[in-house]
């Protein structure tokens, strides 16, 4: 039916069709006009006491502020509007859109780093890894565990060389002295030994700890050893006399992680009730606390070469300026309860997560050029994919960690990926990047 | 309405109206009265600070007013305390802070984070910290350098000097060096001559004075009490510079809902659950285990199949064993008429040639037959009956003897093995005869000694359930002690190590000397046996001299006679001459 009007409807139209002519846009323009004359005529103008009332306002408002160009300026603009020296800039403050990127604003590119990758898995412990320290010759590592034990490793071959048992808990902190034949452990329970590794016995205990100790830190340059355990504070050792020097009470909750540098804050400590506190040791006080974390700090990393350092809750990671605690920048993307961190001089940070995952970050952009998960080892459960600690050997080029699955694993950067055969995955992003 | 209802109320018992203050305390500055005076008296002059020069003797500002805006009257010699400040216990109940303001005139907000710490305490109070300083656009350029080795320097030696003053002095108080009255110090002598005094001009001696400190007690109690100083109020907390948590959604709430764990073994007051409780909760017999109908069709089929397969393949057993026998009853059909036909053959040659050569046939059957030649041909018939019944005996015998071989050699591996085993160990009269095997002498009853200690020993739990896989009478035993002098011979006494000794001799000694050879001829070819039971074995040279008796008679055939030498056997005899009665049988 509808098809049988069309068609008549068109024969009719095309049969006289150029006798009434096409409506053109002169025509509805008249239209319109005349539309709008007949029926909203009588509203053209205002009532006179809405026009007396508005006159008012405008008068009593007084000089208009200069108002923004809209579209595309930002707060710098605004406030040099008067002045001479953004016109230098290249963008003129008139113009809206600038096609010319400012130099500041551009995102820094992140260095290139090769992909890591796994090259030895050592399995004998009958624990979780909690703990690893590298010799300073670079000859060994050491490593704890929850089976009480301490094995020290060989770090070319991997081969045992030797097993320390002394403590009766889980072993969480190791540090092996760079200016004393000494091994220095502590434990969950509530003991810090010194081991003597010329004689392989235990030469000195440092009590005092209310409860497990957690963690453990040699100062770089002065005899004296920071411990930080589950009572919350941080104890500062006098190696030789083993008096308890200072007590760094401050934290609310399990002290995690204690670092000490040779410059202050010469120790720095992270804590599950979620600040980093900076130290200032000769006092024994507190010269900041660091609050930006929403979740327990669980690690801290201090950067070999730069005076800045990186603390770890879960799922981010925050960069540190040294001596004033200033927040350099953040580390997106590693959605996990992070357990670890290492960073070597190459300015590889790496960050280990409590199910298994890995992450890889430059160290000045905070670009994250590789994940990946580490592989538990066969026979062990899915809950068991967890890094609990990690370490750079000395030159930086191997990668160990302890993980949940019993294990030791060593990574390193795969020799044969270039530039070329691995490219960087990187994009600047078109959001704004600097307040 | 307020006026109302006070008026309604009683009238209050105290109101401090009447009380006068002592005269020292009562102000002598203006009077400063309530706008209610000003209606009972005309006379009226409020002014507020102090009065004017010339009339203050004896005017002392007590109240805030009496400062006006100023401060204190340092003419007036008398505690003042304009704006209340420095006073004590009122100024404490107020912790406002005064306003602090920066180089640009804008208010220090973060005073109050600041209150109680020094300056370099580090504290972040701006938005501005909140920003990563990689991020800031007027950051500029960011030093990242460790500090130089000066600065590390300075400040090692800094803490190490604050540390090592810890350190000493920790050290010192655990050593117990502040005991009072340990040591004694010398006592000074002081030599005195008194001057003369008040034209006092005698002599005077001199006297010496020992100046000792008065003895301590060591367990005097401390005359002091150290009174701990209260803890200063708490510096304020570090600004927080997160955001505040987010509320749990219903989502999280019922993810993080772990719920707890029940145990088959308590309840939840801790009592030990009973076991059927237990079993109905482990829920084994709950479901009831249901088997699929196909099952037993299944079953039926397999059975059917498998008897089918059974019977067919008896069938074919029985047919090939049909046929076996068919074939061997036509082979031996067979043979008896090829030796009808040699017989009946022979018959007719016997016939055509009667006395040829039959009596060296008949000479190594019967010495009697071959004896007479006269009687052979009469008792030719006698004696062929008799010889068909024996022959007809063995032929049985060796049938019988077949059957079982072949029943044997058809039982399968199985059959085969237990009949072997039963075969084995079945006689031990051997045994008894030599008195190993002894019935046992308990009184009471008699056990198989195998069934014991099964389950506690070396070989435990391998082979528990067959109790007799092992022999009753363990042969090495036996045989190791049959043939073993015992201690008890008596004979042996005046040697040394008896049993052994003895045993040793038999081993060593030539017991075959008196012979007039140390051993047998031959002896040596077989190996020595130390122990156990005589072994024999198999002859593998041919008793019968079939081989030798081959070769003889090549050798024969081209030199008849020969003269043998050398010991000669029963059998060599016999081959020789049934070799020579075929030489005759072939001239």
């Amino acid at each position: 039916m509808s098809d049988v009007a069309q068609t008549i409807s068109e024969q009719t139209r095309s049969l006289f069709g150029s006798d009434y002519g096409q409506a053109s846009a002169d025509a509805s323009q008249i239209a319109l006009h005349h539309k709008r004359k007949a029926e909203y005529d009588n509203v053209q103008e205002l009532p006179k006491a809405l026009a007396e009332k508005q006159a008012q306002a405008a008068a009593s408002r007084g000089p208009k502020r200069p108002k923004v160009p809209n579209g595309g300026t930002n707060m710098a603009l605004v406030k040099a509007n008067g002045d001479a020296k953004t016109q230098t800039n290249g963008t003129t403050a008139g113009t809206p859109t600038s096609l010319v990127r400012r130099p500041n604003m551009q995102q820094p590119k992140p260095e290139w780093h090769a992909p890591w990758k796994l090259m030895r898995v050592i399995s004998g412990h009958l624990g979780w890894v909690r703990t690893l320290a590298i010799d300073p010759d670079n000859q060994y590592f050491v490593s704890g565990a929850g089976d009480r034990t301490i094995k020290i490793w060989d770090l070319a071959t991997g081969h045992l060389r030797l097993t320390l048992t002394g403590h009766i808990s889980t072993v969480r902190g190791l540090a092996v002295s760079p200016r004393h034949p000494y091994l220095f452990s502590c434990g969950e329970d509530k003991k810090v030994k010194c081991w003597d590794l010329e004689a392989n016995k235990v030469i000195r205990d440092y009590h005092g700890h209310l409860s497990g100790v957690y963690t453990l830190s040699l100062h770089p340059t002065l005899d004296v050893l920071v411990t930080g355990g589950r009572d919350g504070v941080s104890r500062v050792w006098d190696m030789r006399t083993r008096a308890n020097v200072h007590v760094l009470s401050g934290h609310k909750q399990t002290v995690t992680d204690v670092k000490c540098q040779e410059a202050d804050p010469q120790v720095i400590s992270a804590s599950l009730d979620k600040t980093v506190r900076l130290w200032d040791l000769a006092a024994g006080k507190t010269m900041g606390v660091l609050t930006h974390h929403k979740k327990g700090v669980r690690a801290l990393a201090l950067h070999p070469k730069e005076f800045t350092f990186a603390s770890a809750s879960t799922q981010t990671i925050k960069q540190w300026k040294c001596p004033e605690g200033a927040l350099m920048q953040n580390f997106d993307g590693h959605n996990s309860v992070i357990n670890t961190l290492a960073v070597n001089e190459d300015n590889v940070l790496f960050s280990g997560g409590d199910d298994g995952t890995m992450s890889f970050w430059d160290w000045k952009t905070g670009h994250r050029f590789q994940s990946l998960d580490s592989i538990a080892q066969p026979g062990s459960l899915d809950a068991e994919a967890g890094i609990m600690c990690s370490s750079f050997d000395q030159t930086g080029l191997r990668l160990i960690t302890g993980e949940a699955d019993k294990t030791i694993k060593i990574w390193g950067p795969d020799s044969k990926a270039t530039p070329e055969t691995h490219p960087l995955e990187w994009k600047p992003t078109l959001s704004r990047v600097k307040f | 309405m307020a006026s109302a209802l006070f008026a309604s109320l009683p009238k209050p018992k105290y109101t401090g109206e009447h009380e006068e203050a002592p005269l020292h305390a009562q102000p002598k500055g203006p009077r400063i009265v309530g706008p209610g005076v000003i209606d009972e008296s005309q006379i009226v002059l409020k002014r507020s600070g102090p009065p004017p020069y010339g009339q203050r003797s004896g005017w002392r500002p007590r109240n805030p007013e009496d400062f006006g805006d100023g401060g204190a009257f340092p003419e007036i010699p008398v505690a003042q305390y304009p704006l209340d400040m420095g006073r004590k216990g009122k100024s404490s109940s107020s912790n406002a802070l005064t306003l602090q303001v920066d180089a640009e005139g804008k208010v220090k907000y973060d005073a109050i984070a600041r209150q109680g710490h020094n300056d370099s305490r580090i504290i972040h109070s701006n938005f501005k910290d909140l920003i990563p300083l990689r991020q800031r656009a007027e950051a500029g350029d960011l030093s990242l350098d460790r500090p130089s080795q000066d600065e590390v320097a300075a400040s090692t030696e800094k803490t190490k000097q604050a540390l090592e003053k810890l350190v000493s002095g920790a050290v010192a108080a655990q050593k117990p060096k502040n005991v009072k009255g340990r040591n004694r110090e010398e006592p000074t002598y002081v030599r005195y001559t008194p001057a003369n005094q008040m034209g006092d001009t005698s002599k005077k001696n001199d006297r010496i004075f020992k100046i000792m400190p008065k003895q301590q007690d060591p367990m005097e109690p401390p005359k002091f009490k150290h009174k701990k100083i209260p803890r200063g109020p708490p510096s304020p907390p570090p600004p927080v510079m997160h955001s505040p948590p987010r509320k749990l959604t219903a989502e999280d709430q019922e993810a993080w809902k772990i719920p707890p764990a029940i145990s088959n073994w308590k309840n939840p007051k801790g009592y030990t659950v009973p076991l059927d409780k237990r079993l109905a909760a482990d829920g084994r017999g709950l479901q009831d285990v249901t088997i699929n109908d196909k099952f037993a069709q299944f079953a039926e089929a397999l059975f059917t199949a498998d008897r089918h397969a059974r019977e067919e393949v008896n069938m074919r057993a029985k047919m090939q064993q049909k046929l076996a026998e068919k074939e061997k009853l036509a082979k031996e059909e067979h043979l008896r008429e090829m030796a009808r036909q040699a017989r009946e053959e022979r018959a007719a040659a016997t016939a055509s040639r009667p006395r040829r050569d039959s009596g060296s046939r008949r000479r190594s059957r019967s010495k009697s037959y071959s004896d007479s030649y006269s009687s052979r041909s009469d008792t030719d018939y006698d004696s062929a009956d008799e010889r068909a019944h024996e022959r007809a005996l063995a032929r049985k015998e060796r049938r019988e003897e077949d059957q079982r071989q072949y029943r044997q050699s058809k039982m399968g591996t199985e059959r085969r093995m237990q009949a072997l085993a039963r075969e084995q160990n079945r006689d031990i009269s051997e045994k008894v005869a030599l008195g190993l095997a002894k019935p046992t002498a308990a009184s009471e009853t008699m056990y198989d000694s195998r069934l014991f200690n099964q389950t506690s020993g070396f070989d435990s739990g391998f082979n528990e359930d067959q109790h007799y896989d092992k022999p009753l009478f363990a042969a090495q035993d036996a045989i190791s002690s049959i043939y073993r002098p015992k201690a008890s011979a008596g004979m042996d006494d005046d040697e040394e190590g008896g049993a052994d000794g003895t045993l040793e001799k038999i081993q060593k000694g030539n017991r075959f000397d008196a012979l007039g050879k140390s051993n047998f001829k031959g002896a040596d070819l077989v190996g020595e046996r130390e122990e156990g039971p005589v072994q024999f074995e198999k002859d593998k040279d041919d008793p019968f001299g079939i081989d030798s008796l081959i070769g003889e008679a090549k050798k024969n055939q081209s030199e008849n006679s020969k003269k043998k030498y050398g010991l000669e056997r029963a059998e060599d005899r016999e081959d020789e001459s049934r070799k020579r009665r075929r030489i005759q049988d072939d001239d």
